[in-house]
């Protein structure tokens, strides 16, 4: 099935992703914009309630809208996602407030086994490296794995963070980590390949709350550094807005 | 009247549903049963609802005994079934009193079993699922000893007819194969592959030990992406087909993590996810193409013969007179309720 495109306000594509699946691409060549349509079309339609739509997982510049065959099929979700691009054509993103959080991180050491490896590929000190790290106010642009990492653009670094050639079989929860262009706090222990700067004591991950971890995408979030001494006294307390 | 079970040999054992379909939302994959045809025909045959809690049992052997007289189905790939050192029949209703034990041995030909108990478990959930993740570390851990609550005990459903079968259900138990075909459809990014996708379609594939619930990793002929350009992370689907290193081939099952950064050759579909799922290490693969109609198609025939289990276990329940609580009655979501 060929991609079909919408003229404005913003360009979309949409591709079979199986058959229970679709992959909504939006292509306005905007960064911001793209975000932001991806985002809106995945809260209309969680807010829609529609049969037989489990749910959209957007990304970047994509959503994946994922749907029970038995139910509904490609086609008809795929004729809802256009309904959907009209009517947030009439009435506009709602655009919610963004919360901030902030992220106290102890950089370097066995906390951030990679922060010399990234400086030293960067051409910087390890102090402008976490200078750098600290200086940028992040937007949350998505959820992504492992069980809802804050994705986020990465700090103003001079050039892409490559990936560890050997990803670790185990990087701890709290680990705050760069790649490529982006940078991610691991709300859980699991695998990964990212270089890893330092660690948070908070807890981003409650498997006991709802919801889950506390941020939404579009939300705000900054990192401070503490000494290492001070990482005992806020374990275990979780992350949260500022008020 | 509650029932309870104790585990007396876990094996591999999980209770899990049809998994958390609001978790992708949220960054946590689906997971769940992974052969949903035969999770759903076990609570069918146990009379509950499709999506009930039930206990799924990966390659090794396991026992339980019932604490309380309970009805169970087990379904799934082909193994033996003692109850109390009976011989019982799989894809049946079959019942258990009080202090016999449960076993399943020998899970041969696919790799998955699973055991519906009427009335179900109560465990805790998480975004509405019991379903185990493993990587935010929620699900009930199931132990030798672990005691499991049944919301309903079932008194022994007894055959006046001696010799006769108990039941006559109609129902066309899958095929189970060391050489299974799975249809798949092209993914959003095959084009990325240029000529090399077909390769997928012309060879043969080997299940790798390394497989699991979140993938199956598949040695054989690979598909070479054509560019060499970034991905941006988006969702993939359950099913997805990518070519992550020069080794294997990565199939994503339910317990995918919900965004990657790989193009996607190839979706399997839901039905071939199910016979997927019973694939063992060392089984041999064919995949064949097919369109998305034709895979829906394929599927509803599948829910088709569920639904039609269902009615005539509801029949047969109702004249026994079984299972006429409250959530008997709860319309399935394909009823249009």
């Amino acid at each position: 099935m060929p991609a079909t495109t919408i003229a404005a306000p913003a360009a979309l594509e949409i591709h079979e992703s199986g058959d229970a699946a679709l992959r909504v691409v939006a292509t306005s060549g905007n960064a911001e914009a793209d975000w932001a349509t991806v985002h809106s079309l995945a809260g209309w339609l969680a807010t829609a309630g529609v049969d037989g739509v489990h749910g959209a997982v957007p990304t970047y510049d994509s959503v994946l809208v994922e749907f029970d065959p038995y139910v509904t099929s490609a086609r008809q979700v795929r004729a809802f996602v256009l309904l959907a691009m009209r009517q947030l054509d009439f009435t506009g993103a709602t655009v919610r407030e963004p919360r901030r959080f902030e992220v106290p991180v102890v950089y370097g050491g066995s906390y951030g086994p990679d922060l010399d490896r990234v400086a030293a590929q960067q051409g910087l000190d390890a102090a402008d490296v976490i200078a750098r790290h600290t200086e940028k106010t992040y937007v949350i642009r998505c959820l992504g794995a492992p069980a809802g990492s804050p994705m986020m653009d990465g700090p103003d670094f001079p050039f892409p963070v490559p990936r560890l050639k050997d990803p670790r079989l185990s990087v701890p929860a709290g680990a705050v980590s760069v790649a490529g262009r982006q940078a991610v706090i691991a709300p859980a222990t699991a695998p990964g390949g990212w270089c890893v700067i330092g660690q948070t004591p908070l807890t981003v991950l409650d498997a006991t709350r709802e919801p889950l971890v506390p941020y939404v995408p579009g939300d705000e979030l900054r990192f401070y550094a503490i000494p290492e001494k001070d990482f005992e006294d806020l374990a275990g307390k979780f992350l949260e807005a500022r008020p | 009247m509650t029932g309870s079970l104790t585990i007396l040999q876990p094996g591999h054992s999980v209770v899990t549903d049809l998994g958390r379909t609001k978790g992708p939302a949220f960054g946590l994959p689906v997971n769940g049963a992974l052969d949903q045809f035969s999770a759903k025909a076990a609570n069918i045959l146990a009379g509950n609802t499709d999506n009930e809690p039930l206990l799924e049992i990966t390659a090794l052997d396991f026992r339980m005994r019932a604490t309380t007289d309970l009805l169970i189905a087990v379904t799934g790939a082909p193994l033996d079934l003692t109850v109390g050192g009976r011989d019982c029949p799989q894809w049946e209703p079959v019942s258990v009193r009080a202090g016999e034990t449960v076993a399943v041995r020998g899970i041969r030909t696919g790799l998955r079993a699973y055991i519906a108990v009427h009335g179900s478990f109560t465990v805790p959930t998480l975004l509405d699922s019991c379903a185990p993740d493993t990587v935010v570390g929620f699900g009930l851990k199931l132990l030798e000893g672990t005691e499991l609550a049944t919301q309903k005990t079932t008194a022994p459903i007894t055959q006046p007819h001696y010799g006769l079968p108990l039941f006559r259900l109609g129902l066309t138990k899958p095929d189970f194969s060391t050489h299974p075909v799975i249809d798949v459809t092209d993914g959003p990014d095959v084009a990325e592959f240029g000529n090399t996708a077909d390769l997928l379609f012309t060879s043969q594939y080997t299940v790798s030990p390394r497989s699991n619930h979140i993938g199956l990793r598949l040695g054989g002929a690979l598909p070479e992406r054509q560019l060499t350009s970034e991905v941006l992370s988006r969702g993939v689907p359950v099913g997805a087909i990518e070519v992550p290193s020069r080794e294997e081939l990565l199939v994503l099952h339910r317990g995918r993590g919900v965004t990657a950064g790989y193009p996607v050759l190839a979706v399997v579909t839901s039905r071939s996810l199910d016979v997927l799922a019973q694939a063992r290490p060392g089984h041999t693969i064919t995949f064949r193409k097919t369109t998305v109609a034709d895979a829906t198609a394929t599927h509803r025939a599948a829910c088709l013969e569920l639904d039609r289990l269902r009615s005539t276990i509801q029949t047969v329940f109702g004249l026994l007179g079984i299972g006429a609580g409250e959530r008997w009655h709860e319309l399935s979501p394909a009823s249009g309720s």
